[in-house]
């Protein structure tokens, strides 16, 4: 169960999106802006990948208020999404992703984050949709490979068994 | 040593094993002599996170020579079907036992092979 835990919140703070500093996006235009776009939601996401949920959740309720685009608010709500699960607040949880998700369906990380939601609330079908959906959008993405694998784990449970085989003859190359 | 005998030890060999392998991991040893040597402490892998993760199974099979003391060395890879596999085939025969050999027995120079295969088995769900 510890182990369940802390792969829970190692994967949510894998899907914690950190938004671009101003720095980078208006290279092209002006190099005199220094700092993130909204400190509030690059604050939360620190605090998020920090493991300070409540103060993640904080700041991003917060830096959401400020948001002055589409793509800062997409980063909010997916990252609200994802502290709220580790408060164990779900519904507010997935009231967060789908937001995320109605401003930008091909948001993977929201994907992730909403199946966790659904995985914990046992809505095994509609966390295997959002996951297929993630995987169609970033096959390679490894927090999708970890929710997927917690889904496994919940519908279908195995067991690792070696068999060792010592029978085998040995090749005459080997011989020596 | 009986035929009874010959299939009874490796069963007591795997009680007193000091398995590197996690306590919910199960292990089928199966023998029926292909090598000169007797096994003393056999060894099994440790199912890899990740292929676990990602529910892959795979076989690996591992030819070495055994030393006087009973221990492999010349330890390589023959076959697998998945690298992810090998490090801990490897890792295991490197940890496992022969039987020593008495001063005057000569020290077979046949190598001995050893196949791992990494199975996923279903279990009934809570």
């Amino acid at each position: 169960m510890i182990i369940r835990c802390l792969v829970a919140l190692l994967l949510l703070l894998g899907s914690v999106v950190t938004l671009p500093t101003a720095a980078q996006e208006e290279d092209a235009q002006s190099r005199t802006v220094i700092g993130p776009t909204n400190a509030d939601l690059a604050d939360g996401a620190v605090a998020l990948r920090m493991g300070d949920a409540v103060d993640g959740v904080r700041l991003t309720q917060r830096g959401l208020n400020t948001a002055t685009s589409d793509r800062e608010r997409v980063a909010g709500y997916s990252n609200l999404c994802a502290g709220l699960v580790m408060l164990h607040r779900l519904d507010e949880a997935l009231d967060a992703c789908n937001r995320a998700l109605e401003i930008n369906d091909e948001h993977w990380r929201s994907y992730s984050n909403r199946a966790l939601v659904y995985l914990k609330q046992k809505r095994y079908a509609d966390a295997k949709r959002d996951i297929t959906n993630g995987e169609a959008i970033n096959p390679n993405a490894r927090t999708l490979k970890i929710v997927k694998s917690m889904l496994l784990d919940a519908t279908d449970p195995v067991a690792p068994v070696i068999t060792i085989d010592d029978r085998r003859q040995v090749p005459a190359d080997d011989r020596g | 040593m009986t035929v009874g005998n010959r299939l009874l030890f490796p069963a007591l060999v795997l009680l007193s094993t000091s398995s590197l392998a996690s306590a919910e991991q199960g292990m089928t040893h199966l023998t029926e002599r292909s090598s000169e040597r007797i096994p003393l402490n056999t060894v099994a892998p440790v199912y890899p996170a990740i292929a676990r993760r990602d529910r892959v199974e795979g076989d690996v099979q591992v030819c070495f020579n055994v030393d006087r003391d009973g221990r492999p060395y010349r330890i390589a890879v023959r076959s697998s079907t998945n690298r992810v596999f090998e490090k801990p085939s490897i890792r295991a025969i490197r940890a496992s036992r022969y039987v020593a050999l008495p001063r005057q027995q000569e020290v077979p120079g046949i190598k001995t092979c050893r196949t791992f295969q990494f199975r996923l088995e279903a279990v009934a769900s809570n």
